[in-house]
């Protein structure tokens, strides 16, 4: 199996500023998060790479990523659907073959010669399937992802057979359709943002009726509960961690994940701690 | 050979297996019962099977219960005696370490009585307690319940309220979601096989016929519709709202432990609710946390500044019904938060199985958080139309597998219009009148006499429930056809069958006579019989030909009323009984967004809540509470289900005068009626609010030297010696009319009707010689033998109070003096006592200080809440003032049995007597559920022989019998009290408990207060005796529980203090001789509870009874 593209969503129309803010990477350099993105699905191998954006945001995106301009398209969401639609306007795009699929707005940060999307990918040629991206994640979060189901692939001790997947569900369905055994009590497997997918996605999201109350499409966990049902689909368990940009500070803990995790490690560290130091001072000052 | 009960066991093949217990014990020597205890005793610990070890626990309680205590010789004085530490272990529940204690004293001591009986309380509390564990496990690990157990803090709370209820309409109303439910009916009454611990069990026992049913009452509601409502909404204040618009009860939580305060108000079925959903998770309680504020749950929930509001609503069910509706409220209230939380994939309509299944198992939750709990049927309304419930045996992917046999939730299936047809289902409602006779009982011991029974395999029941089963697939068959009237004969003989065979008590004389009545009146158009639940009396049902069913229902109120007013008295009514309108509710529970204008809660909701509101200044009422107001004052003009809603409100906002004041100047005119002696009653009152007297003053001083009896300070009835000469003196006596019969019954026997105020003397409790027998009966039976034996007929002299002499007066009458050809008087008392409210220090003295039964963990929190929460009504009512907020003879007492042989010489009963009967020198006084005590012509010769003024019957104790008992005291052999004792420990070392059954020389007592028989003409004189002697008696305070009655069928139980002076204290007077004799226990016992019934039906006492009577009929 081949995975020739990778598929960004920013089309998420309070998120599009997110992809473009400017963070320090690990060498000292300062990109767009975008760019970083890009970078992680060059690396594990895309030599294309498209980004769903609102319409008129294409320029803004390009004008930031100008670097890698030969390997982009843009792709725009001409309606606010929802995520599952987002994703499936890059049908044309993707063709009939498998691929990487990332979102603009969350930070992968693992170790220095790791990366997640490079190992999914690997994966997924391996075994010539769709991979998910999960994490074990504590149930009091289950009101913000989508959460696979399944059983533990004998002798691997991270990857998962997916059997069920639910968006957001409450913990009593989670408990009831959701439980995987070999997690701690309390655990999910909850999605992680990333995604090596076959085409067959593509159709089902396609054939999906979506909500015509909300005017929203399908979601695409909806679309991945189906997919589990059709054909052989893997969950791996990611020990990377991953920063939800959206969240409150969410672009500021990525920024100091990244920059602990690289080479102005100690000079960070060394920041924050005269910062708290400081602070420590003045309270004592003001109070003795 | 040893081992024998452990291959029934283990034993695979079923015939073995249920081999009955009693059956094999019958034939065994006390030596070989022994062994196969001790063998038990090492099975049960270590196999590693519940159900073995649950079955051993109960072959070793019956053993020691029915068994063994008869086998075993009645040994010298002391032998036996049961140590107070392993008693003190039964009372914090630490059973196997009093197990230990017991099989220690009985290795040291030699087996007993006395030993056996607390070896049997023993095991029989370990047994359920592994039980209810097992099925609270299971609860816990059903999937989708577990996730509730680990949530401690609000900010891993992972619901969050539906946003279709989180903003309001154009109108500015939150949107609410209302479920409406329907009760479940039992078609064939299951024979209880729905219990837990049975279906776990035997899973292919445990099947029920249940159909989901809506009810109207008769000639009040219009039509049927479903009974129970829940409803939640959200609300723009940061409280948890619980409303119960049918118990009249609003409260606003705010914290984390108020939701877990169960019995502080009547919203304990709310909270369960609240808490089994996951809204406020189990694993919360205790957490200290809050529900608003930043941090709080609800905004966790709902979002900041917002709060919820569950309201319940029944409409106008009495409770007692038989119908589950508590359980099916609890499961409405479930479904509906759990469908505002996502918990259920739809929020309108029908639930689809898997939520059914999950509503039903966290019901069972609910109820286990609440401390009660019912069948795994209950829950059926949940579902829609008429299905088979069955037991399902575990599987591996079960949490019960490996454990128990069966699973802890049942399958349910519906049956298709090709199984039941829509003719039959239509023939089955137009034949079918459901009504409730207005009993209320506690059911609460039925189910664990049914599990022991089943468990046991005994022979009588285990047969009975082969029957009742092939009678429910009977009836499943008839289902099948259509044979509406053969169902109707199939459920009598269910009632009349097995269903009685299991349970005797499941029939009562009411019911009984409401059978037979409605046989006589509707001829060949009464089909059948039906019962429904635990216990007849409450919720039944007649099946007639559907042509006669109106006129059925037209008669049935006169029927029903009639049978009542007979046995007010003698039976605990709860109401009036009531008639329904039914119909097959085909969808089950259901739910509806009601949004916009119609967005209200039911017109009750408002009557409830209203008159507080509009006390408030509109300022302080959220801009939500006043726009719903303000919607609802315009629904009242227009809406004609809300007409006269004004007049309703403003009577609740001003209630008229003179209806409050009416229940006080009852009691007054009660009082001015009985003489009541109000200056008396001013100093006991006094004397109790200055700490002067209480439950901690009714002890000796501790420096009282509390020893056992010796070998020499009792005699022993079945070791008399010249025991045929004895017999002659007694006889002669009989023959020569020396000899009355006084049956003391001025108390209602509180505990025998859990303070229901039913007159004990004439409850109809037992069957015996084929009809229901009243404790007066019995006891006329018992002197009728004795008479026709001696050829003269003994007087029979019955003491009453103000509570029991109209009653008894009635009920006499009625029954023709069930045709005693004796004399038979009555006594009235003339003594009468106001109840007062306790004081905080006594009600803490008698839960905090007294050792206590601790009770399993959620009963036990249950318990201390409804203390604290009565603790608190004693202090806002005030402490030591007169209790009157009760119908008048609630609020009164009699003031103990001293009295009442005093009022004998008092009232001119005992001297008219004497002037029939001059011959007359020996009375038998006992208690009037001192069941077994006749006028035994042995002991009454040994009385007279013995020249004493009185004689008391002892008895060997037994673990149940507390309360005092024979001591010496500071060296003189006396009664004591158990309110007297000093400590709990001095009651275990007394060998032997008093019986309250006394012989009396007529003579010699009235040389005791002072008098001859000539004085008994001069009231005057005789008064001042009383007194002066009344004046030397200890007085002692006690708690009553008293109930109070309101609503549909609704009970509450109040402690209330009341003093008393009791007959055996006449024993430590100096100049009264007298002496003691050791008699048999099924002579000696006294029937104080309706839980011992079941025993004294089963280890042969009934039996014994029955041989001493001579029924009356002709």
């Amino acid at each position: 199996m081949r995975i020739p593209r990778a598929v960004i969503t920013a089309a998420g129309r309070n998120q599009r500023a997110l992809p473009l803010q400017t963070v320090v990477d690990r060498d000292g350099r300062a990109k767009a998060v975008l760019d970083i993105l890009i970078e992680e699905a060059i690396a594990a191998g895309a030599e294309e790479v498209a980004i769903v954006v609102a319409p008129g945001d294409e320029a803004r995106y390009a004008e930031t990523v100008g670097a890698h301009a030969a390997r982009l398209a843009f792709i725009p969401q001409p309606e606010p659907r929802g995520y599952g639609d987002a994703v499936l306007c890059a049908r044309d795009f993707v063709g009939q073959e498998a691929f990487l699929h990332l979102v603009g707005d969350h930070l992968y940060i693992g170790g220095p010669d790791h990366s997640c999307a490079r190992e999914l990918v690997a994966l997924a040629t391996a075994e010539g399937c769709s991979v998910s991206a999960v994490q074990a994640t504590r149930e009091h979060l289950l009101p913000a992802f989508g959460v696979v189901g399944g059983r533990r692939v004998p002798g691997r001790q991270d990857l998962y057979v997916v059997e069920a997947v639910v968006e957001k569900p409450t913990p009593t369905e989670a408990e009831m359709r959701l439980l995987v055994p070999g997690l701690r009590a309390g655990h999910y497997l909850c999605f992680f943002g990333m995604h090596v997918l076959t085409p067959a996605v593509m159709d089902i999201l396609a054939a999906m009726p979506g909500n015509a109350a909300t005017g929203r499409a399908a979601s695409l966990s909806e679309a991945l509960a189906i997919l589990a049902t059709r054909e052989k689909y893997l969950a791996l368990e990611e020990r990377t961690r991953r920063y939800d940009l959206g969240d409150r500070y969410g672009l500021l803990t990525a920024q100091l994940a990244l920059a602990l995790s690289g080479q102005d490690r100690e000079n960070v560290l060394a920041r924050l701690l005269e910062m708290l130091a400081q602070r420590e001072t003045a309270s004592a000052g003001r109070t003795g | 050979m040893s081992g024998e009960l452990i291959r029934i066991i283990t034993a695979h093949d079923e015939s073995t297996r249920n081999r009955s217990l009693d059956a094999w014990c019958r034939t065994a020597s006390a030596s070989e019962l022994l062994d196969e205890c001790a063998s038990l005793e090492s099975f049960r610990k270590r196999s590693g099977n519940l159900y073995e070890q649950v079955r051993a626990l109960f072959f070793l309680y019956a053993i020691h219960r029915f068994h063994l205590p008869a086998r075993l010789a009645s040994g010298p004085d002391g032998q036996g005696r049961i140590p107070y530490l392993g008693h003190a272990h039964l009372l914090q529940r630490r059973f196997e370490e009093s197990i230990q204690v017991f099989l220690g004293a009985q290795a040291a001591d030699g087996p007993s009585a006395g030993l056996s009986s607390a070896l049997a309380e023993a095991y029989h509390e370990l047994g359920f307690q592994t039980l209810a564990d097992q099925v609270r496990r299971s609860v816990r690990s059903v999937r989708g319940n577990q996730w509730m157990f680990r949530i401690g803090h609000p900010m891993d709370q992972p619901l969050r309220i539906r946003p279709e209820l989180r903003e309001p309409s154009g109108e500015g109303l939150f949107p609410i979601l209302r479920e409406a439910t329907p009760v479940r009916m039992d078609l064939s009454h299951s024979a209880w096989s729905d219990i837990f611990f049975l279906g776990m069990d035997f899973p292919e026992g445990a099947r029920v016929l249940n159909v989901s049913i809506d009810l109207a009452v008769h000639g009040r509601d219009p039509q049927p519709r479903p009974p129970v409502e829940a409803y939640l909404r959200v609300i723009d204040e940061p409280v948890l709202r619980l409303v119960s618009v049918d118990l009249n009860t609003v409260a606003e939580i705010t914290t984390v432990a108020e939701v877990f305060d169960y019995a502080r108000d009547y919203l304990g079925l709310l909270k369960a609710a609240v808490i089994a959903s996951g809204l406020v998770p189990p694993g919360m309680e205790g957490s200290g946390e809050r529900l608003d504020g930043p941090n709080g749950l609800l905004t966790r929930l709902v979002g900041p500044g917002r709060g919820l509001e569950l309201v319940s609503n029944v409409n106008g069910i009495p409770k007692g019904s038989r119908l589950a509706v508590s359980t099916n409220l609890l499961a409405s209230l479930i479904t509906c938060c759990m469908r505002a939380t996502g918990q259920a994939g739809t929020l309108t309509g029908q639930l689809t199985e898997p939520e059914r299944r999950l509503v039903a198992a966290r019901a069972i939750l609910g109820e286990w958080l609440a401390g009660s709990g019912g069948g795994w049927q209950d829950s059926g309304g949940v579902w829609p139309d008429m299905k088979l419930i069955t037991g399902v045996a575990a599987g591996p992917d079960d949490p019960e597998h490996g454990v128990s046999r069966g699973r802890l939730l049942p399958q349910h299936h519906i049956f298709t219009r090709d199984e039941i047809t829509e003719d039959t289902r239509r023939k089955l409602q137009d034949s079918l009148i459901l009504f409730h006779g207005g009993m209320a009982q506690n059911v609460g011991p039925i189910l664990q006499q049914v599990t022991e029974k089943y468990l046991l395999r005994s022979e009588v029941e285990w047969r009975a429930r082969q029957d009742a089963i092939a009678l429910l697939r009977e009836i499943e068959t008839l289902l099948h056809a259509g044979d509406v009237r053969g169902i109707g004969a199939a459920t009598t003989r269910n009632f009349m069958g097995p269903i009685q065979a299991i349970i005797p008590r499941a029939t009562t004389l009411f019911t009984e006579r409401l059978i037979e009545r409605a046989q006589a009146a509707f001829g060949p158009d009464f089909w059948g019989f039906w019962m429904l639940g635990g216990a007849s009396g409450g919720g039944m049902g007649l099946i007639v030909d559907p042509r006669r069913r109106e006129a059925a229902k037209a008669a049935l109120p006169e029927l029903l009323g009639r049978a009542k007013r007979e046995l007010e008295q003698a039976l605990p009514f709860a109401m009036e009984p009531v008639v329904y309108d039914f119909a097959i509710n085909t969808r089950g529970t259901w739910g509806e967004l009601v949004t916009g204008a119609a967005a209200l809660m039911p017109a009750g909701y408002y009557t409830l809540t209203t008159p507080a509101l509009l006390r408030r200044d509109p300022g302080q009422l959220s801009p939500g509470r006043r726009l719903e107001l303000d919607r609802f004052a315009a629904a009242c003009r227009v809406d004609p289900a809300l007409a006269g809603m004004v007049q309703t409100l403003f009577d609740r906002v001003m209630p008229r005068a003179g209806a409050a004041a009416g229940a006080g100047q009852d009691l007054q005119a009660v009082l001015d009626e009985l003489g009541f002696d109000r200056a008396q009653h001013e100093q006991i009152r006094a004397d109790l609010r200055q700490g002067r007297i209480g439950l901690a003053h009714n002890r000796l001083p501790a420096s009282t030297e509390i020893t056992d009896v010796r070998a020499g300070d009792v005699a022993h009835s079945d070791a008399l010696p010249d025991a045929a000469s004895l017999r002659a003196e007694g006889e002669a006596a009989l023959r020569a009319g020396a000899v009355a019969v006084v049956t003391l019954a001025a108390g209602v026997g509180s505990r025998w009707t859990e303070g229901a105020g039913v007159v004990k003397a004439i409850n109809p409790f037992v069957k015996l010689g084929g009809r229901h027998r009243t404790f007066l009966e019995i006891h006329l039976a018992k002197s009728r033998r004795i008479g026709q034996a001696a050829g003269s007929w003994l007087p029979h002299l019955i003491t009453t109070s103000y509570l029991t002499n109209g009653a008894i007066r009635d009920f006499l009458d009625q029954h023709g003096d069930y045709r005693y050809p004796g004399p038979l008087r009555l006594s009235p008392g003339r003594a009468v006592g106001l109840r007062i409210v306790p004081m905080a220090r006594d009600l803490r003295f008698a839960w905090e200080e007294q050792p206590q039964q601790l009770l399993d963990e959620r009963q036990q929190k249950m318990r201390e809440s409804v203390h604290a929460a009565l603790i608190n009504w004693a202090r806002a009512t005030g402490e030591g003032s007169d209790y009157v907020d009760n119908v008048p003879l609630q609020c009164l007492h009699p003031v103990g049995h001293w009295f009442e042989i005093p009022n004998l010489l008092r009232n001119g009963v005992l001297a008219g007597l004497l002037r029939e009967r001059p011959a007359l020198k020996t009375l038998m006084l006992h208690n009037v559920d001192a069941i077994g005590a006749d006028v035994d012509p042995i002991v009454l010769g040994w009385h007279l022989r013995s020249g004493a003024t009185l004689n008391v019957e002892v008895i060997a104790r037994q673990i149940e019998d507390r309360g005092g008992g024979l001591a010496r005291i500071d060296d003189r052999v006396r009664l004591v009290e158990g309110l007297a004792l000093p400590g709990e420990e001095d009651e275990f070392q007394l060998s032997y408990y008093n019986s309250n059954t006394f012989w009396i020389d007529l003579d010699r007592l009235l040389a005791v207060f002072g008098l001859t028989r000539a004085d008994l003409d001069h009231e005057l004189r005789v008064a001042e005796a009383i007194r002066a002697l009344a004046a030397r008696m200890p007085t002692y305070i006690t708690l009553k529980d008293v109930k109070k009655r309101w609503g549909y069928g609704q009970e509450d139980v109040f402690p209330v203090a009341q003093f008393e002076k009791l007959w055996g204290d006449m024993t430590a007077l100096p100049e009264v001789e007298t002496g003691y004799i050791v008699v048999p226990r099924r002579r000696g016992q006294n029937l104080k509870d309706v839980a011992q019934l079941d025993g004294w039906l089963r280890d042969g006492s009934a039996a014994y009874v029955e041989t001493l009577c001579a029924w009356g009929e002709a």
